[in-house]
């Protein structure tokens, strides 16, 4: 264990505030990020409170500048299905849009805060993908959706809230579970640009993000053992990385450091660009179709699986921007919380606008403490099953429980070597006994009575054997590990991890300007394509389309470096078209030679039992 | 191994009649070059049937280049065949759905084309580099 990773400890009965301080992770983010941490009164101060009825009325509760938290939480009656929310940035008007728009890029201009996407996801997806991505763009005419200025005039207000007051909050909480010391750092942010900032799948109104720490307590000590950043498609066990796992947590000055996704705050344990891909939520039966198709073209033909419902994009958490925290260009401004805080129980609304985004995507989250839609949040009251490690004891009891599994199933051992002999010997003197009644009719009924006797013995036997040897490997595992738990032997830290975020490697791409440029035209090419041949060959439309197809597919493989396999999957595709053609032509005389083949295989293989 | 390549052998000399077919529609073989090549300054039926067979020659010429190729094993020509037997698969599916449909060729496309992808031959060729694994 080096320098970086050892584990700084405090006394147990160090105050929560302090704990709190002693590990709050340092933020760094992508250069080109607008939004930070900030407190959520001025944010509340910012915004106006609406309630969306289930008829459809969005009616203004309190006015923007009117409002803050003491008026957020007051109660307010209304029928089953309102939704509360805030609304930082109020409807603009078409002048209003345009000139925040403008305003924006001059902004970023003085403050020379300009993102550089490098290699753009549609570059990093094939062209099926990028296709359905342009049916996914497509359907925010019909979706809910946060308007593209929108984005704009939150970066110029948070702007000039951060020259009012230039603080970056976190909220802390602390909480004791079964043996586990957890602390909470929830960071607020007033907006998410992912999509329009980004080019990722989403924006909306308001962010809350956790990065949560495990403490166990030994010798009085309260000592961190892991960690869990809140992160898209992942949950449970992999999210949680062990605080000595040196190749996947980078700390700064002892403090572990959080890299977030740009617009989408996301938080990842290493610097990187990931991968996102979203799956279209298709109709079951087209997702069976999909599966039962992957599975005869990977397994029967051998070639690559194909899902163009999966959406590439990109998270950018390249740690080049700003950072808070130790040693960071920025301070935190901590603010502990509970369920005693007004705002996190009494306030179960949205802290951002609702967008009527029926899947959500687009609609601003709930606080800390609840889902959109009022339930608790997981990771609020179950912030151990939240990391996985509801099932995961602390170290110093972990010896403790394993110990007691060793002696409760030595016991157990004890018993069934005293059990097992008795057991077996009355079974052996049921067997001499059924043996001796054996040819006595008249004892016929005591026989079967006793037969049935003699098997429900020979299946208790049978247990208890069966008993015994499992347990003798099972005592034969757990004592290894005890005794390499006893030497202080450690597991692999990523041992529990199924999926692992992994940053893609960027300069995988050869071509790359050019493979940029034909991701950005590759579907307008296809869609004039298709005008031409409308125009032109309107008798051939069909053949000119998959042709025109193949040849996109074809010139994309060859930037993407993947020609071979993908002449492969087309020249198989084909063939399988040209089988089926076949089939359907000549399947009297395939079935005459099927018959034939297998009359000589059958003959040849009978006459060989021939003398 | 021995099987895939004297089929794709066989499946390759079957495609020879490509070359020939035209000559033999139009009677070269029985009466030799009888009719003008070009008229009005383009093709005759003739002169097409002649392109055509000329086309298919210098194909088949290609062919042999890569068969020999591809009887030792070369990476470059498990890809040039493959290629070769997507354009003319591309090229018969079109003739089916358009016009007169080649079931021989169709056919020798259709099985060269899942003999090559079979995993044992793309190891052979260097195509596949693990079991199960990600093509090149």
């Amino acid at each position: 264990m080096n320098a970086s990773t050892e584990r700084p400890t405090l006394p147990a009965s160090t105050p929560d505030f302090d704990l709190l301080r002693r590990f709050e992770p340092v933020l760094r983010f992508t250069k080109g990020e607008q939004f930070f941490p900030m407190d959520v009164g001025t944010h509340v101060k910012e915004s106006s409170l609406w309630s969306h009825s289930p008829d459809g009325r969005d009616t203004l509760l309190v006015r923007q500048g009117d409002l803050d938290l003491e008026k957020l939480v007051q109660p307010r009656d209304a029928a089953f299905g309102t939704v509360h929310y805030l609304r930082f940035i109020e409807p603009l008007s078409l002048s209003e849009a345009a000139r925040a728009l403008a305003d924006q890029a001059r902004l970023r201009t003085k403050l020379k805060n300009h993102f550089h996407a490098g290699l753009g996801r549609l570059a990093r997806g094939g062209i099926l993908p990028r296709l359905v991505d342009a049916l996914f763009s497509a359907s925010f005419l019909l979706r809910g959706r946060v308007p593209a200025a929108s984005a704009a005039a939150a970066e110029l207000a948070y702007f000039r809230l951060r020259r009012r007051n230039d603080t970056y909050t976190y909220y802390g909480r602390v909480v004791r579970n079964n043996g586990w010391v957890v602390l909470q750092y929830w960071y607020f942010y007033c907006y998410n640009s992912w999509r329009s900032g980004f080019n990722g799948v989403n924006d909306h109104e308001a962010d809350w993000e956790v990065a949560s720490i495990y403490l166990y307590e030994q010798d009085s000590r309260l000592i961190p053992e892991w960690l869990a950043y809140a992160s898209h498609d992942f949950k449970g066990d992999d999210l949680r990385r062990r605080w000595d796992d040196e190749d996947e947590i980078n700390f700064a000055d002892g403090h572990p450091v959080v890299y977030v996704g740009a617009g989408s705050h996301a938080s990842y344990f290493r610097k990187g660009e990931y991968m996102a891909e979203i799956n279209l939520d298709l109709p079951g039966w087209v997702r069976r179709g999909l599966n039962a198709w992957n599975k005869f073209w990977t397994e029967t033909l051998g070639q690559q699986p194909v899902d163009p419902f999966r959406i590439p994009f990109v998270d950018y958490a390249r740690g080049d921007g700003l950072a808070i925290g130790s040693n960071g260009t920025e301070n935190w401004t901590p603010v502990p919380i509970a369920e005693s805080t007004p705002w996190v129980s009494q306030y179960r609304g949205l802290w951002g606008l609702f967008a009527q985004d029926p899947i959500s995507g687009e609609n601003a989250p709930a606080g800390p403490m609840y889902n959109r839609d009022g339930s608790p949040r997981g990771a609020w009251y179950d912030p151990l099953g939240f990391a996985g490690l509801d099932k995961v004891p602390p170290p110093p009891e972990a010896l403790n429980l394993l110990e007691k599994n060793c002696r409760d199933i030595t016991t157990r051992q004890e018993k069934l070597e005293a059990l097992i002999p008795e057991k077996a010997g009355q079974l052996q003197s049921l067997g001499i006994k059924l043996k001796g009644m054996e040819g006595n009719p008249h004892l016929a009924k005591q026989y079967a009575s006793l037969e049935r006797q003699k098997d429900a013995l020979v299946g208790e036997v049978r247990g208890l054997r069966r008993e015994h040897f499992e347990n003798a490997a099972l005592l034969q595992g757990l004592t290894g590990r005890l005794e390499r738990m006893r030497q202080g032997a450690r597991d692999d830290p990523r041992a529990h991890i199924r999926h692992l975020a992994i940053p893609v490697k960027t300069a995988r791409m050869r071509f790359e300007n050019a493979t940029q440029t034909w991701a950005a035209i590759s579907q307008s090419v296809l869609l004039i394509g298709i005008v031409v041949l409308m125009v032109a060959t309107p008798k051939y439309i069909i053949a000119g389309l998959v042709i025109l197809t193949l040849l996109l597919v074809a010139i994309e493989s060859v930037l993407r470096g993947a020609f071979v396999q993908t002449v492969g999957g087309i020249t198989v595709f084909l063939a399988m078209v040209s089988a089926a053609i076949l089939i359907i032509h000549f399947w009297y005389w395939i079935l005459i030679g099927v018959l034939l083949i297998t009359a000589f295989f059958l003959m040849a293989q009978r006459l060989r039992e021939v003398d | 191994m021995t099987i895939v390549a004297w089929t794709i052998l066989v499946m390759f000399f079957v495609r020879l009649y490509q070359v020939f077919e035209p000559l033999l529609f139009a009677g070269v073989f029985e009466h030799g070059i009888t009719e003008a090549l070009f008229q009005d300054g383009w093709f005759t039926s003739f002169g097409f049937a002649m392109l055509t067979s000329a086309a298919y020659a210098a194909l088949s010429l290609t062919g042999i280049i890569v068969l020999v190729g591809f009887l030792r094993m070369k990476r470059w020509s498990w890809v040039v065949l493959m290629v070769w037997t997507g354009i003319s698969l591309t090229i018969t599916l079109f003739d089916y759905f358009y016009s007169e449909a080649n079931y021989i060729i169709m056919a020798s496309d259709t099985i060269v084309a899942f003999a090559l992808s079979q995993a044992d031959v793309q190891r052979i060729f260097g195509i596949r580099t693990d079991p199960g694994e990600r093509l090149d």
